[in-house]
């Protein structure tokens, strides 16, 4: 939230599916700056129908593998083999009929009928900050309100009220372009347990004198003690300790789920050598586990410079990792209940510089969908033959982020009360791009 | 720097045009001292690679618009012509005068045998290698072409037949993060009989020609340009390779550590080595120009050292055997890919869309 005013979520939020946060709780505290707290005794006191709608929210999961300093969805999915602006690249055959995608891209050719491809995304804002900003949100902050990002969304809608895990994990460890993320008007509570120098999160094991057993002994005394209070006091600051108290707990609980030293030697063979494929290693031992959001960032795509040997490089790591966590997901029954997206703050030029870089473009460029949601073996709009326009189903950022929201089941419609303005999960305006989804 | 003073007989460009790809000589034993762009020509593309075609005095180039192109330096206004419609399917990475034969290679990695006078294709070899080829260089006899490619092979081809004679290993398909190497450059020795070679992680291979041996290896590593912690990739690597004239000394071209990698701001440097102690005698980073060094060349007289590349922009410059430092610079359009003498002190230039012809001159 750094240098933003903090605007609370008002009492009355409501939650998209219809059920009023506060009344789910039961009445229990909401958190202070706008964090709902997530207290197990407000489950008491709830309808069935709600209880199991609150369960299947714990189902439903986005990772997204945030290419950032920009890829070219030349060298990915939108190739123009010999034209001027095409590259050296080829083009190759998928595994579905008519679709094709750079040569770069072998192993998720062969896993096209999991993917959409939006090739028509024009986005117009083609500096890093802005473009990150605006597809991270899917819409341009306003004067005094700052929007939550994707991950802040999905982790207040698919997050479990129970769950001991994280709702929004960012993995970003390189440095270049290294952004924390936010959850903006939603609060502190739904902003991301950020890794940046460590691929796990720091201070979460047990004090070296202590024992487990001691560990649950204190937490339990604490527990009874907590409850005796609260009994004779009521009041929402004692709601919000214990919440924060049980999240804590909830980490180090979980921190296990970034140990991939725990995966058979063969798993961790197959995701690779890379600190990307380790991330996206992690980010299906943490779906698997029940966390909503996940965002494993691959720096640096920004090849203003050598385009193609940057792309060479890059789309190897992505192609191979990306390939294996399709084809774990699916292993383990995950592929339908997660969506895999690639998206990065913009594309690159067709035009190719004399470093034989691509510069930023914004004004037509590619993503992917893969997984829960997602009608796989489509590809959404075109570009013209040299990829200097959109000719054909123009894709804003808000229409992604429909469309994203949609294919995990959440209504992109529904409003946030933020004040007295109500708030739509997704801009004004936009459209689910409906070819891409189920 | 007990580098020998004496030309090596019969090396001039004029007389020995096979050799242009490697270390031909300049025969006059000058220093320049100043470096002058006499004419342009416009290129039809992105230009990689030339080969100067001393029977027809046609100097041909292929880039990326995937096919050869040619013009007459001697022309008051130089135009190109196109030497054939038929193309190859990726960019032109490497073209040769083999006795009067054209050769040239690329990213569709096949390598195609041309008539440079009626632009036939006489052969064409599909699947030459497995990946993008990256490099070629002609024996100084004309007989024998190597080429270097991302599958990480050096082959020897016999350039009337068009049989690979050797295929080569001794890299590693990955670097040490765990990402595709790539194998750029490759150079024969004067005499023929080694033949060197430099891949993206900065190691070089110096083996015996006619049977592939190993003989050294010499480590560049900087030139790797591996970024670990802010953008975890790389944008270096070998670019270039020249033995000077008697085989003591190989130079080796590329660009220095890079803060951001985003473009081609390093230093471009060179590394000197003797041979065969592999004793490094110089390093030189040029404070002025950036980018990678994508060509060299020994003097005849072993006292100089020519040098081009760039980021953007293309750079010419000449560097001091004995002392390491600049003789004579000159900024030239885009970024250089190529050169080729074409007398003891004129020479053509190929870069990002561009050809210069160019002459040095001393005081």
């Amino acid at each position: 939230m750094s240098g933003q005013r903090l605007i609370p979520v008002p009492s009355g939020l409501v939650h998209p599916a219809g059920v009023s946060r506060r009344g789910f709780l039961g009445g229990a505290a909401v958190g202070v700056g706008g964090a709902l707290a997530t207290d197990m005794r407000g489950v008491q006191g709830l309808r069935a129908e709600e209880i199991a709608g609150e369960l299947r929210r714990g189902e439903k999961h986005v990772i997204l593998l945030w290419l950032a300093g920009g890829a070219s969805q030349l060298e990915t999915w939108d190739p123009k083999p010999g034209a001027k602006t095409g590259g050296p690249f080829a083009a190759i055959p998928t595994n579905v009929s008519g679709i094709q995608v750079s040569e770069l891209l072998p192993k998720l050719a062969q896993r096209m009928h999991l993917t959409a491809v939006i090739r028509s995304l024009n986005t117009k804002i083609a500096d890093h900050g802005g473009g990150a900003d605006l597809m991270e949100r899917g819409r341009p902050d306003d004067p005094g309100l700052r929007y939550p990002d994707l991950g802040a969304v999905v982790a207040k809608e698919l997050g479990r009220l129970e769950s001991t895990v994280p709702d929004y994990v960012s993995l970003y460890t390189s440095t270049e372009g290294r952004r924390k993320g936010t959850s903006g008007f939603l609060g502190a509570r739904y902003a991301p347990l950020f890794l940046a120098e460590n691929m796990a999160p720091p201070n979460t094991g047990l004090h070296e004198r202590l024992t487990a057993a001691e560990h649950q002994d204190r937490a339990a005394l604490r527990d009874l003690l907590s409850k005796r209070f609260t009994a004779e006091h009521r009041g929402s600051t004692v709601g919000s300790l214990n919440s924060a108290y049980q999240r804590v707990q909830g980490m180090m609980a979980s921190a296990g789920l970034f140990n991939i030293e725990q995966e058979p030697a063969e798993v961790r063979a197959r995701y690779g050598p890379t600190q990307f494929g380790e991330q996206c290693l992690i980010a299906r031992r943490l779906v698997e586990a029940g966390v909503p959001f996940v965002k494993v960032a691959r720096a640096w795509w920004d090849s203003h410079g050598q385009n193609f040997e940057t792309h060479l490089e890059l789309c190897a790591d992505l192609d191979h990792c990306m390939s294996v966590l399709l084809d774990d997901l699916q292993q383990r029954g995950l592929l339908e209940k997660t969506l895999v997206i690639t998206l990065g703050e913009f594309g690159r030029t067709p035009g190719i510089n004399a470093s034989l870089g691509r510069d930023h473009f914004a004004s037509a460029w590619s993503c992917s969908l893969s997984g829960m949601g997602i009608r796989g073996g489509v590809v959404h709009g075109a570009t013209d033959a040299e990829g200097q326009t959109v000719k054909d189903g123009e894709a804003s950022a808000a229409d992604l982020f429909a469309t994203i929201l949609q294919a995990v089941g959440i209504d992109h419609t529904h409003e946030y009360m933020v004040g007295s303005r109500p708030t739509p999960l997704a801009d004004f305006g936009s459209q689910p791009i409906r070819s891409v989804l189920v | 720097m007990g580098v020998n003073d004496e030309p090596v007989a019969g090396m001039s460009a004029e007389t020995t045009p096979a050799a242009s790809e490697n270390s031909a000589a300049v025969s006059v034993p000058f220093a320049p001292s100043k470096v002058s762009i006499d004419r342009t020509v416009r290129l039809p593309s992105m230009t990689f690679c030339l080969a100067r075609h001393a029977q027809s005095g046609r100097v041909f180039c292929g880039g990326a618009d995937f096919g050869l192109h040619s013009f007459d330096p001697a022309a008051e206004k130089p135009e190109t012509k196109p030497l054939s419609e038929v193309r190859h399917s990726s960019y032109v990475t490497g073209v040769v005068n083999a006795g009067g034969t054209l050769i040239s290679g690329g990213y569709d990695r096949s390598l195609i045998w041309w008539n440079a006078e009626t632009g036939e294709q006489l052969r064409k070899v599909e699947g030459a290698h497995d990946r993008w080829i990256r490099s070629l260089a002609v024996s100084p006899d004309g007989q024998r072409l190597a080429t270097v490619a991302d599958d990480m092979r050096t082959k020897i081809w016999d350039t009337v037949s068009g049989a690979c004679l050797l295929t080569l290993e001794g890299y590693d398909l990955q670097t040490p993060q765990g990402f595709p190497s790539m194998l750029y450059a490759v150079c024969f020795s004067a005499d023929g009989r080694r033949l060197a070679t430099g891949n993206r992680t900065g190691k070089v291979l110096i083996r015996d020609a006619g049977t592939g041996e190993i003989q050294q290896t010499i480590e560049a590593p900087v030139m790797y340009t591996w970024d670990p912690k802010a953008r975890r990739h790389s944008i270096g690597g070998i670019r270039s390779l020249a033995f000077s004239g008697d085989g003591s000394l190989l130079a080796v071209g590329g660009m220095g550590q890079v803060g951001n990698i985003d473009h081609l701001e390093g230093k471009s440097r060179i590394e000197v080595f003797r041979l065969p102690t592999g004793e490094r005698v110089h390093e030189i980073e040029d404070s002025k120009y950036k980018g990678l060094v994508e060509k060299l060349q020994f003097s005849e007289n072993q006292k100089w050292l020519l040098a081009a590349g760039g980021d953007n922009g293309g750079f010419l410059s000449a560097w001091s055997l004995e002392s390491g430092k600049l003789l004579a610079q000159e900024k030239l359009g885009n970024h250089l890919h190529a050169f080729e003498m074409l007398s003891d002190r004129t020479l053509v230039t190929v870069g990002h869309d561009q050809a210069s012809l160019v002459t040095l001159s001393a005081g």
